[in-house]
């Protein structure tokens, strides 16, 4: 079809490397980096199709993007300092103790890089919401014998 | 599926290329000594050049094919580059340079404003506040999450699955009364030709419509259309950054003296 399909190929191009760095990275700042870079792929394509039908809407739809992007990056920010604040590491592997209880351990199966890195919640630190305690703790077979990371996580 | 994979064998190869070049770059599950990357950007830049390539070359003139070919593969290469680095530094500089040269994409599809406000919002922003947090965590250089990578394989193949799925939707010709097709009364092979504009009976957004005054992409155009057709929008995109930047101050912890 000629001029525009390259430029929808690289679009689509710069959208699917974004994917796979936000799939494979393990650095929460390198991970919201490729969802940027996602976004530029979006940006290209609606710029092109813009260009393809002689109108203005293209370019609109991507300044909007654009101010949503700098929202993303300004919580997501915020977001990553708050993590980094209580695990002292940008990796996101410290997190998986988020997960359901009966949900497996995520795949590849990594070591602890160094001991003393698992999320830390310092016992004085009033940044994190305090829920009031209300009716009888759940029972969780699978993390009975893990008392430290359920303390940590009630905390 | 077939019929396009033999009938577009340079755009096959050039997927797997570049993914066999991306799959060369990247590091493995364990920390180990890392590969030389020459080879695998070398075969991420012939790949890109073969999938470029066999999308055809149009009437574009000279100057603007080469610059076409500059951005576009200084933006793949580099967004290659940018997700193998082991360094989150590299990293960040690498996104900058995708940033520039898919703004320089963006001037020659006639979008030079939206170039200068990417340029300014990402690398004058976005850029410099992620630098920022990655210089204040790490300070010590790469750890050790940084030098591995998760399913690595997995997510190469089935995100080049998914841009081979994209790549044969494109370089398919469109079918003969598709809605594209029948509303901008230009059939198939001739939508490059002859620039469709489309018929303003049929669309809603007529402000944002080329005419002899407002061409596409520039101030004029532009504003004619943001503040016309999308009024409401963008006093809607007022709102949303005024409250991601009240909730970014919420979330953000309290600093104590002297620490992050």
């Amino acid at each position: 079809m000629g001029d525009a399909d390259r430029f929808l190929i690289v679009g689509a191009g710069l959208f699917v490397l974004g994917a796979i760095g936000f799939v494979t990275r393990r650095n929460l700042i390198l991970m919201i980096l490729s969802a940027e870079l996602m976004l530029h792929g979006v940006s290209l394509t609606l710029v092109t199709f813009g260009h393809l039908h002689a109108t203005n809407e293209g370019q609109a739809f991507t300044i909007f993007t654009l101010t949503v992007a700098a929202c993303e990056a300004g919580l997501a920010l915020s977001l990553v300092l708050l993590l980094y604040r209580n695990s002292g590491s940008l990796d996101i592997q410290l997190w998986s103790e988020l997960r359901e209880s009966d949900m497996p351990a995520p795949a590849g199966g990594f070591p602890k890089e160094e001991p003393g890195t698992e999320p830390r919640v310092s016992p004085g630190y009033d940044g994190l919401p305090r829920l009031t305690p209300a009716g009888r703790v759940p029972t969780d077979p699978s993390r009975s014998s893990n008392a430290s990371a359920s303390t940590s996580v009630r905390t | 599926m077939m019929q396009w994979m033999t009938g577009h064998p340079v755009s096959v190869f050039g997927l797997i290329l570049w993914a066999a070049g991306i799959l060369w770059l990247m590091p493995g599950t364990k920390i180990a000594a890392s590969r030389p990357r020459i080879p695998g950007l070398v075969m991420s830049t012939l790949g890109v050049l073969a999938l470029c390539g066999s999308a055809g070359a149009g009437q574009s003139d000279l100057a603007a094919s080469f610059l076409f070919w500059l951005f576009a593969v200084g933006a793949l290469v580099s967004g290659v580059l940018m997700i193998t680095a082991t360094y989150p530094v590299y990293s960040a500089l690498w996104f900058a340079v995708v940033t520039l040269c898919t703004c320089g994409l963006f001037v020659l599809r006639s979008a030079p404003f939206l170039a200068a406000a990417t340029i300014i919002v990402y690398a004058g922003a976005v850029i410099v506040t992620f630098l920022f947090v990655i210089m204040l965590a790490q300070q010590s250089g790469a750890a050790g999450y940084d030098q591995t990578s998760r399913q690595g394989k997995m997510a190469t193949i089935s995100a080049f699955v998914l841009l081979g799925a994209i790549v044969m939707a494109v370089q398919t010709p469109a079918a003969a009364g598709s809605p594209v097709v029948a509303g901008d009364a230009v059939a198939g092979d001739a939508v490059a030709a002859a620039p469709a504009v489309s018929n303003p009976a049929t669309v809603a957004n007529t402000l944002s419509l080329k005419d002899e005054q407002h061409e596409v992409g520039n101030l004029k155009g532009l504003g004619r259309s943001l503040f016309g057709d999308y009024l409401y929008a963008v006093e809607m995109a007022g709102t949303l950054l005024l409250i991601a930047c009240i909730g970014a101050i919420a979330i953000a912890p309290r600093r104590e003296q002297g620490t992050l």
